[in-house]
């Protein structure tokens, strides 16, 4: 099955009951705030993107490899969801439709991007999605979705530790040095951050929906 | 440094034994993820408000970008109006008009612009000096670092004015070099200057795909 093809047969699934506890879906903008975004009001779509826009970008980064083309994509993402504004449903949270379009969006930049006239390949850089030219996976952007979405729920501090420990790959002693705090410290959020994460990402593979 | 097997035994709390094959393999799913730099990647804070700028042309199309026919119909009425009223103050607007006419019939260069590279060009460059003379305001650009585009493709270049109306001043192919623009607003009142790249698909509007901008200031 083609990566457009799943994510054209996760939009027909159409609802899916959100994770209990946690890390259940509880919208991060209020109400009146989707209803002014909805009008196009400045400081509705700037909040929006506030909460929203850190996910996207993830989404579209990993799609397409860039940050050019992933903020170009972000761009996309926001003004779609206003123009198919009238169909949100201001009680639940957005961030999955928004996931949904951000993968559209960012899929078709990929294809745009992977017709490119040809030039020759030392002008190209290594990364250029020209010259990969597989499909994004789309399990893979559903699953980059549930991670981001995870992190950013995670205390600043908690978040730190974890990004230090699996981005930068420091062990707790090196992560204590980095911060300058205690080792104990390091090793209590580490475990308390984790402990969430396994929490919200039981269902790693589950489409965004 | 951490190993990777480190790390997946973190994520699995120290259960990393007990798990089937199918929590194994979310487990490797989630450790390359955490590793992955797109899944920390932050977006610069600018584009919200391009966003917004984007979202707010599109729902007021009452302020809908100018078109140079459309800036010219403007200056042509005022100049309709002007005119009875030049002749009830013929004597003093005569030498007002001769003073002014001194001033501006040789070009000199009035306002510049330098500008920023976004996201879509993070190594481009530019700078742009403006003069005005009696036909209008003439823009001399200069950018470097912009990527050739695609067939059907072009960079045009805009004044704004503080409402986010755009007026195009020119379009132009690609690549470094100098590029000479006309102007029939005055960055007095569209005081910002930038470059997007469009497409030759019919449609008039800016498509948000900005490279370069920034300022316009008088000297």
């Amino acid at each position: 099955m083609s990566s457009m093809a799943l994510v054209d047969n996760e939009v027909e699934r159409g609802h899916r009951r959100a994770p209990q506890g946690h890390c259940s879906s509880v919208a991060r903008v209020e109400r009146g705030v989707l209803e002014a975004f909805r009008r196009g009001e400045g400081d509705a779509v700037r909040h929006v993107y506030r909460e929203y826009g850190g996910l996207v970008y993830a989404v579209a980064h990993r799609a397409l490899g860039r940050a050019d083309l992933a903020e170009e994509a972000v761009q996309q993402t926001f003004l779609q969801a206003w123009k198919a504004a009238a169909s949100i449903d201001v009680e639940r949270d957005p961030a999955a439709w928004l996931a949904t379009i951000a993968k559209r969006v960012a899929i078709d930049i990929h294809r745009r991007e992977a017709r490119r006239p040809a030039g020759k390949l030392d002008d190209v850089a290594a990364d250029d999605p020209a010259v990969i030219s597989l499909p994004p996976d789309a399990e893979a952007l559903d699953a980059v979705w549930h991670v981001r979405r995870a992190i950013d729920r995670l205390p600043a501090d908690e978040a730190d530790v974890v990004r230090l420990q699996h981005l930068e790959g420091l062990t707790h002693s090196e992560i204590a040095a980095r911060l300058g705090i205690a080792l104990g410290t390091v090793k209590s959020r580490s475990h308390r951050a984790h402990g969430k994460l396994a929490a919200c990402l039981g269902h790693l593979r589950e489409p965004v929906t | 440094m951490l190993s990777d097997d480190e790390r997946k035994e973190m994520l699995a709390e120290g259960h990393i034994g007990a798990l089937d094959d199918a929590q194994s393999s979310d487990l490797d799913l989630l450790a390359e993820l955490l590793a992955d730099e797109s899944t920390w990647a932050r977006p610069p804070t600018a584009i919200g408000d391009e966003i917004a700028e984007l979202i707010a042309r599109e729902a007021h199309p009452d302020v809908a970008p100018v078109t140079i026919d459309a800036a010219r119909a403007r200056r042509n009425e005022r100049r309709r109006v002007a005119v009875p009223i030049l002749a009830a103050v013929a004597a003093a607007a005569a030498v007002i008009v001769g003073l002014v006419v001194t001033r501006s019939s040789g070009p000199s260069t009035q306002f510049s612009a330098r500008l920023e590279a976004t996201g879509l060009a993070p190594s481009a460059s530019g700078s742009a000096s403006i003069s005005r003379n009696n036909a209008g305001f003439r823009i001399d650009l200069d950018t470097h670092g912009l990527v050739p585009l695609p067939a059907g493709e072009f960079y045009q270049a805009w004044l704004k004015d503080s409402r986010g109306t755009l007026v195009p001043i020119g379009s132009f192919s690609s690549s470094d070099g100098h590029v000479t623009m006309w102007s029939g607003v005055s960055p007095n009142a569209f005081p910002t200057l930038t470059i997007t790249i469009e497409a030759a698909d019919g449609h008039q509007d800016s498509s948000g795909r900005k490279v370069l901008g920034g300022p316009v200031v008088g000297r």
